[in-house]
């Protein structure tokens, strides 16, 4: 298959973030640094000590799906149907050819629309179970994420497939996409990851006591933690051939990805573990570590992922590691939304020569040790950036993108 | 021990077993909840979340490590308590 196997590059990117909704906000929040957190309004919060989070405002579902009835979809589906238009509109691919080529639309997610099951769960206990809206109840299978795109753009030759590794999700659809079109087995994969901001979660992670009290400080000695956040991201994935058959513009390339599971602790990652998924990243991309210009970490701002994510970067790339910066120090932690929002970031990068920053910085742990690119974007030239995604659960997945086209050798 | 320092240490007891799905007589004030009851880091702060509900105080989580068994968390909730 190697001989005859497709070039995968990106043609569409598709955001809905707490930096504003489509590409050109996600860039300008991504280059000025933009700090999103702010008091947390989706639900009540009076009992916790702080309530920050990166929430999305301002979103009108209506703007974005125009087939399906909003109202019989849970946020993150409607996250990921705006996101998947926003690439389609982005990839100038007309929906009529999309739906008459072969297709995956694969999702990620964390929560699904656990968000729906706050609200059903209050109103049982408040009013009984009668009083469950059964609207809101068909709106909770997870399977709906993928499943809602699809009909929500008629598309009948495809696979929809929502992927439910929590945290690094956004990886996992991206690499499934990257297969199927490496393949030929389909022409299309709108593949990402979409979460809504939720009280089970944000109240899990707080018992945790990994929640931080006002901002996120990723890498940094003073850390305290995440800040949930929310959102989607859709990359518009095929093969060079195709894109430059129909005049697509091309963002990046995707090089290849890597997979592993810890099949360890449930919550603590696992440095050796994390560091197997970075060499099989590159290895799958036939990328060797000193070729990696810029990682964009997991980096979610705790005291044990950012110590561990350290150590497997040092690990695999020596003395002498690339620049890593964390988005989620600008975006909080969207969970299963959060390695496609980042990929999209490392897409933009790569296009545009800049490394995103990771604010809130004032100094790096000296456990870490690594440039950061504290709270100021830089110009840079970026041929291969790496991202980085790790969940509970022990599920790691990574993604390599590459500049497109190369400099010539 | 003073009737009332029995009764908090029976109700932590209490939480502790109801927690780690044992029994009181299984529990001695220096039996260790990971070692001797297969606690683990969640069933912890499981623990933690009880006894600030239970005694109405805010226990910080870099207590954990000297909440290894009943003596030592009867320290750490009669700090935050004010017991003492």
């Amino acid at each position: 298959m190697t001989e005859t196997a497709n070039r995968v590059v990106i043609t569409g990117l598709g955001v809905v973030s707490s930096m504003g909704l489509g590409v050109d906000a996600f860039l300008a929040g991504l280059r000025a640094g933009r700090n999103t957190a702010r008091p947390i309004t989706a639900f009540d919060t009076t009992g916790f000590d702080h309530a920050n989070g990166c929430e999305i405002t301002g979103f009108a579902a209506r703007d974005w799906i125009r087939t399906l009835n909003p109202d019989e979809l849970g946020r993150a589906s409607q996250f990921a149907v705006a996101a998947a238009r926003m690439a389609i509109d982005d990839a100038s691919l007309p929906v009529e050819r999309l739906r008459g080529s072969r297709s995956l639309v694969t999702i990620g997610t964390t929560d699904g629309e656990s968000r729906d099951l706050d609200s059903l769960v209050e109103t049982e206990v408040g009013q009984g179970p009668q009083a469950m809206d059964p609207v809101v109840a068909r709106r909770v299978p997870a399977g709906r994420l993928s499943a809602a795109v699809a009909r929500e753009f008629g598309l009948t030759d495809t696979e929809a497939v929502t992927i439910p590794t929590a945290c690094s999700a956004g990886n996992y659809a991206i690499g499934y996409g990257f297969d199927a079109v490496r393949g030929g087995e389909v022409d299309f994969a709108l593949a990402g990851g979409a979460d809504a901001l939720c009280r089970k979660t944000f109240t899990g992670f707080y018992r945790l006591g990994t929640i931080a009290p006002e901002r996120c400080q990723p890498f940094d000695a003073d850390r305290k933690g995440i800040l949930t956040g929310e959102g989607a991201g859709v990359l518009l994935l095929e093969s060079e051939r195709s894109a430059l058959a129909r005049g697509a513009r091309i963002y990046a390339v995707v090089l290849g990805y890597g997979l592993s599971c810890d099949a360890d602790h449930p919550v603590a990652p696992n440095q050796s573990s994390v560091a197997r998924c970075m060499r099989l990243a590159l290895d799958n991309s036939g990328v060797k570590p000193e070729e990696v210009d810029l990682i964009s970490a997991h980096g979610t701002g705790t005291k044990a992922n950012d110590v561990t994510e350290a150590g497997a970067i040092h690990q695999v790339f020596g003395d002498r590691p690339p620049r890593t910066v964390s988005l989620k120090s600008m975006i909080g932690h969207s969970m299963g939304a959060a390695s496609a929002l980042a990929s999209i970031g490392c897409a933009l990068a790569i296009t545009e020569g800049f490394v995103p920053p990771t604010i809130n910085h004032e100094r790096t742990d000296p456990e870490i040790d690594l440039d950061c690119v504290p709270n100021t974007a830089i110009d840079a030239d970026l041929t291969v950036v790496q991202n980085n995604g790790l969940a509970f659960g022990g599920n790691n997945a990574v993604t390599i993108f590459g500049k497109y086209p190369e400099r010539a050798a | 021990m003073t009737a009332m320092v029995e009764e908090r240490v029976s109700r932590i007891k209490e939480i502790v077993c109801d927690i780690l799905e044992i029994e009181p007589e299984e529990v001695t004030q220096t039996s260790l909840f990971k070692e001797d009851h297969n606690a683990d880091s969640l069933r912890a702060i499981e623990i933690l979340a009880s006894l600030e509900k239970e005694f109405d105080v805010t226990i910080d989580q870099s207590e954990l490590p000297r909440m290894v068994n009943i003596e030592g968390v009867y320290a750490v909730v009669a700090e935050s308590a004010g017991w003492n």
